[in-house]
């Protein structure tokens, strides 16, 4: 987390490569075979609970079972590590890179991520504001409700057991909400962007200046 | 309780409820002879894995939710620097201020068995996950072995027999005020010779005395729920020592058997069902259930085709 950005410096990194580049790695040791080929299209998961998979991107087979690992973003393959198609691999090698094209909201969002206080899923499961907290954003808006450590801000749902999760940063304003209702969060995912109230300022200058630049480019 | 097929009362039961001792014995003289036969030589292991289910049993006569003293009793342990027994099991004759998941209302009259254990959490979170489905299969056995033959489990673990709600279960997540240990409090709510409902759940709920036809001893019903909880909690913590060893899972083809016991009980898979977070209020969808999945998951097939895991929620069947 940072206190000051350098605008110039920032936006003209995105501005020269408006790309985020997603590495794939294996999930697990085994064999793999890739399924798509360098600079091929792949699509991210659609539907209303994001159940429709991505593109299969690669196979990969251990103890003769095998398994289809699928995109979970939208771009074109950039590069891809043939050498490895058809061997065995160990879990977290890189196989290939995916470059997803960025849009304006995207780009407000990663530097954001870089100011604002990230509060992270404890574990792969459905989040819901707590009560309490629904109804104040509800009421006001979310950049209206300020938390602080110890709130119960969250619910976490899986298998029917639900748990309440308290948050532990610092205080501020739920800036942005990184999770929507019914959709699971990978464990460690963000869930919630929280602000100090002395750093709004920043985030709506970084906000104008994105649009700002943004909207004079295209 | 009486019962043509060697079910039989515990000796020696106290009129209170179902102590430690109790379940002890019920475990020695029925749950152990029956689970050898189909599970062998592991057994004994199983059940010294889950022997914290009723380690200390607390009765009351009336309390206003189990949740709330259980909640109170980690709070009064961790203030005098006491630990929390794991497996504490509180049970009450009747609450008044019960409720079920999203705040739902949960009619618990005298004659039920009411109550919340205290779990611990010392399981990684790939075994934590089936704490739900451990719970229910545990209910549905013991309903089975009292008498209702044909209850069986709908995803994730509501018992029903002959298609009515018999049991519920909320299960949820609490911090030690002081020490922050995490524990998982197990709700369960168990119709057993309550017979009369609501209205609005006339036609929806049921209890085992309804259903066999005649009173259950609660007591010895409490010790052989208990006791199906010592088997099924004891198969997570089982089954996540045999995976961290590398063995994999013990069931057929090496699959988790909480998830095969599951599989035998629920009737879930195949049917039509309406799914969603709160089935009465929020937005719903319609699928197939194809299967469940390794995690627990329900594998549903929607109408356009595409397929969906359902991780949380709820389902009614349609068909």
């Amino acid at each position: 987390m940072v206190h000051e950005i350098d605008f110039d410096e920032i936006l003209g990194k995105y501005r020269s490569d408006p790309y985020d580049y997603i590495d794939v790695c294996a999930t697990h040791t085994g064999l793999v075979r890739c399924l798509v080929p360098e600079g091929g299209e792949v699509a991210a998961p659609s539907g209303e609970w994001l159940h429709i998979p991505g593109t299969v991107l690669y196979e990969i087979t251990r103890e003769r079972n095998s398994k289809f690992v699928t995109s979970h973003t939208n771009g074109t393959i950039s590069s891809i590590h043939a050498e490895l198609d058809g061997r065995f691999v160990e879990a977290g090698e890189k196989l290939m890179t995916i470059r997803h094209p960025m849009k304006k909201k995207e780009i407000i969002e990663n530097i954001l991520k870089e100011v604002l206080f990230l509060f992270p899923a404890p574990e792969r499961a459905k989040y819901f504001f707590s009560l309490d907290i629904q109804s104040r954003i509800e009421k006001k808006g979310a950049r209206a409700v300020t938390i602080n450590a110890g709130d119960e801000i969250i619910t976490m749902s899986l298998m029917k057991r639900d748990t309440p999760i308290y948050y532990d940063g610092e205080p501020g304003v739920i800036y942005s909400v990184y999770f929507r209702p019914g959709i699971s969060v990978s464990q460690g995912d963000p869930l919630i962007g929280v602000c100090a109230p002395e750093k709004l300022p920043l985030i709506q200058k970084i906000i104008t200046r994105v649009k700002a630049d943004w909207d004079a480019e295209q | 309780m009486q019962s043509s097929n060697g079910r039989g009362p515990l000796s020696g039961m106290k009129a209170t409820g179902a102590a430690t001792e109790d379940v002890r014995q019920y475990i020695l003289d029925h749950e152990i002879p029956l689970r050898r036969r189909t599970d062998g030589d592991r057994t004994p292991t199983i059940l010294q894995y889950g022997a914290f289910v009723g380690s200390v049993i607390e009765h009351h006569a009336a309390l206003v939710r189990a949740m709330d003293r259980a909640r109170a009793h980690i709070t009064a342990m961790e203030e005098g620097n006491r630990s929390v027994a794991s497996g504490t099991v509180i049970i009450a004759d009747s609450l008044s201020g019960s409720r079920g998941r999203f705040a739902r209302s949960w009619f618990a009259p005298a004659g039920g068995l009411w109550g919340c254990l205290i779990h611990a959490n010392t399981l990684l979170p790939e075994s934590r996950r089936f704490l739900s489905l451990a719970t229910g299969v545990a209910c549905c056995e013991a309903i089975r072995q009292a008498g209702a033959d044909d209850a069986r489990l709908r995803w994730v673990n509501d018992v029903l027999i002959g298609g009515k709600k018999a049991a519920g279960f909320l299960i949820q997540g609490f911090s030690g005020p002081r020490h922050l240990d995490a524990y998982d409090l197990i709700g369960f709510g168990i119709n057993i010779n309550n017979r009369s409902f609501p209205d609005e759940l006339q036609n929806s709920a049921t209890s085992l005395a309804e259903e066999v036809g005649h009173p259950v001893d609660l007591h010895y019903f409490t010790a052989v729920f208990l006791a199906k909880l010592t088997w099924n909690l004891g198969l997570l913590y089982f089954e996540e020592a045999n995976d961290l060893r590398g063995d994999g899972f013990s069931g057929r083809n090496g699959e988790h058997l909480l998830l095969e016991g599951w599989k035998e009980l629920s009737d879930t898979i195949g049917r039509r069902v309406v799914f969603g977070q709160n089935v009465f209020e929020d937005q719903t969808a319609e699928a197939t259930v194809t299967g469940l999945d390794d995690d627990g998951g329900l594998r549903l097939r929607l109408d356009d085709g595409s397929s969906l895991a359902l991780q949380s929620g709820e389902i009614r069947y349609r068909d």
